[in-house]
C-alpha cells in the first residue's frame, strides 16, 4: 500500500490528531456532519472517531443517493422494468435497494431484462445494439453523477437515438444541506463538505452555510489525513469565532467547479419543485428531472410514471439514522432483521451506508472480539 | 508507465477502475492517467495499469500524461497543484 503513504502515514496522522487535541475546548461539545457517504465509510474503515476526543461527535449525513431514494420510486422504476420489450439498466450499487415487491435483481431472478452497467454511457450503447427493444436507465446520485447522465442524454439527443429514456433520480446536496439547517432536531456544528460533487459545483456554492447559518464547511478529500485535517480546520474556526468555507481538497476541487460539467447539467435538467427524500421527508428543489426538450427522452413521460409515496417498513429507523438522531446500531432491526445480506433499510444496501459500513467495521470486529 | 506517474495518482486516493464500492454514494471519482486523447474520448490507465476510455467532453484541451478523476465512464475534472498543506508537514 506504498502509493498512499502520505495520507496515511501513522506519524502525521498522530501529528494531526494532537494538533486536534491542542485546538479543541474542552468545555463544550462539538457535532460535525460529514455530508458525503465515502467520509462515513472512510471514517469506520479506518476507526477516525478512535483518534479524536470525546467531545468531538462525528454525525453521519445524508450523502448517500442510494439510502435516500424513497421506496416510491424504486417501486416505479421496477415497474417500468416489467414491461415487456424493456432493458432495465442500473449501476451496481442500485441492485440490491428494496422496493416493495423486492430489488432489481429479484426480479430479474423473475424473468425481467435487469442489467447493471457500469455508465450511462453504456446504457445507450445497449440501446445502438438492440434496437428493437427500449432501454430504460435508472439514473442515481449527486452532482458527481449528474455531467454523466447529461452527457449521454445529449449523446442520445445528437445521434436521435429513440429507444432509450432515462429515469432521473438525479438529487442536489445543498438542498439537503439546507434542510439539515432548518431541521429543529438538528444541532450542526460544522460541516465536512463533499469532495467530488465539489469538484463538479465547486466550493463557492457552500457560501451560505456560512453566511446564512453561521456554520463552517470544509470541503475534505477521502484519505484519512484528509479527513483528519479537514475537522481539524473546523476546529480552527470554531474555537476563533469564524464560519467561512475552506478548501483541504485543493488537489481536486477547483473553487469555481467544472463549468462544462455545469452547463451540460443545465441544458439537460430542470430543478423539481420538490422531490421526496427517504428519511428528511420531502425537500423543496431538490431534485434534477429532464427539461421538456428532452421529453422524448424521458422515461417519466414515455411511463406515465405517477409519483406515488410508500411508506419505509415501520420498525427501520432510517430516518433517525439519516438525520443522526440514532447511531446505527441504534435501530432496532439493526444486525437482526436488517444486514447487508438482508437489507430491511437502504443504509444497510450500499456499502457507504451508515448501518452497512458500521455493520462492516465496527459491529463484525467487535463480534470477533477484535 | 513509471512509478513516479502512479504515485502521483495515489495523491488522489485508493479507488481503481475495478474497485470503487459504491460510487454514487462514496462520491468516488477514479484517479486516471491519460495515455491516449481520441477525439471527445480518452484511453486513460489507473494505478494498476487497467486501461479504459472515458469520455473527456469536460475537460477541454486534454493532453496524455494528465491526471483525470473519472465518475461512471466520464472525466468530471482533472488534478491540480496543490498537493498537501505544509501546516501539517511542519
Amino acid at each position: 500500500m506504498k502509493y498512499v503513504d502520505e495520507f496515511r502515514n501513522p506519524e502525521l496522522i498522530r501529528k494531526t490528531a494532537d494538533e486536534i487535541r491542542r485546538w479543541v475546548d474542552p468545555d463544550r461539545h462539538y457535532r460535525i456532519m460529514e455530508v458525503c457517504g465515502g467520509h462515513t465509510f472512510s471514517i469506520y474503515r479506518f476507526g477516525l472517531q478512535n483518534l479524536l476526543p470525546d467531545n468531538i461527535e462525528l454525525v453521519h449525513g445524508p450523502g448517500c443517493p442510494v439510502c435516500v431514494l424513497p421506496m416510491g420510486r424504486m417501486d416505479e422504476g421496477l415497474a417500468i422494468a416489467e414491461q415487456p420489450h424493456v432493458i432495465f439498466a442500473a449501476f451496481g450499487d442500485v441492485m440490491r435497494v428494496p422496493g416493495r415487491r423486492g430489488s432489481p435483481l429479484e426480479l430479474r431472478a423473475k424473468g425481467a431484462d435487469v442489467r447493471m452497467v457500469y455508465s450511462p454511457l453504456d446504457a445507450l450503447k445497449l440501446a445502438l445494439d438492440h434496437p428493437d427493444r427500449q432501454v430504460v436507465f435508472f439514473a442515481i446520485g449527486f452532482e458527481t453523477t449528474a455531467p454523466s447522465t447529461a452527457l449521454t442524454l445529449l449523446r442520445a439527443r445528437d445521434l436521435d437515438v429513440r429507444n432509450f429514456t432515462v429515469f432521473s433520480n438525479h438529487v442536489l446536496i445543498l438542498p439537503a444541506i439546507r434542510a439539515i439547517l432548518d431541521s429543529p432536531d438538528m444541532r450542526i456544528d460544522g460541516f465536512i463538505g463533499p469532495g467530488h460533487v465539489s469538484t463538479v459545483i465547486g466550493a463557492r456554492p457552500y457560501e451560505f452555510v456560512a453566511r446564512e447559518y453561521g456554520k463552517p464547511v470544509v470541503i475534505s478529500g477521502f484519505e484519512p489525513l484528509d479527513l483528519l485535517q479537514s475537522i481539524l480546520m473546523l476546529i480552527k474556526q470554531l474555537r476563533e469565532g469564524r464560519s467561512e468555507v475552506e478548501n483541504q481538497y485543493t488537489r481536486a476541487v477547483p473553487w469555481e467547479g467544472n463549468r462544462r460539467a455545469l452547463e451540460a447539467i443545465a441544458e439537460v435538467f430542470e430543478v423539481r419543485p420538490f422531490f421526496e427524500w427517504r428519511g428528511l421527508g420531502f425537500i423543496s428543489q431538490s431534485a434534477l428531472k429532464l427539461r421538456e426538450d428532452f421529453a422524448p427522452w424521458d422515461a417519466e413521460v414515455r411511463y406515465g410514471v405517477q409519483g406515488i409515496s410508500v411508506t419505509d417498513p415501520k420498525a427501520a429507523q432510517c430516518g433517525e439514522v439519516l438525520k443522526g438522531v440514532l447511531k446505527p446500531h441504534q435501530c432496532k432491526l439493526f444486525g437482526k432483521e436488517c444486514t447487508p445480506e438482508h437489507p430491511v433499510g437502504a443504509l444497510m444496501v450500499s456499502s457507504e451506508g451508515a448501518c452497512a459500513a458500521y455493520y462492516h467495521h465496527v459491529y463484525l470486529r467487535q463480534a470477533a472480539g477484535e | 508507465m513509471t512509478e513516479p506517474s502512479r504515485l502521483n495518482l495515489a495523491q488522489f486516493g485508493s479507488a481503481t477502475l475495478s474497485e470503487d464500492g459504491c460510487a454514487t454514494c462514496g462520491d468516488v471519482a477514479v484517479p486516471v492517467q491519460v495515455v491516449e486523447v481520441r477525439g471527445c474520448e480518452a484511453v486513460v490507465e489507473d494505478r494498476l495499469g487497467q486501461r479504459v476510455v472515458v469520455a473527456v467532453d469536460f475537460v477541454p484541451d486534454v493532453r496524455a500524461g494528465e491526471i483525470l478523476l473519472v465518475h461512471m465512464g466520464v472525466a468530471i475534472g482533472r488534478a491540480l497543484g496543490g498537493v498537501w498543506s505544509d501546516e501539517i508537514r511542519r
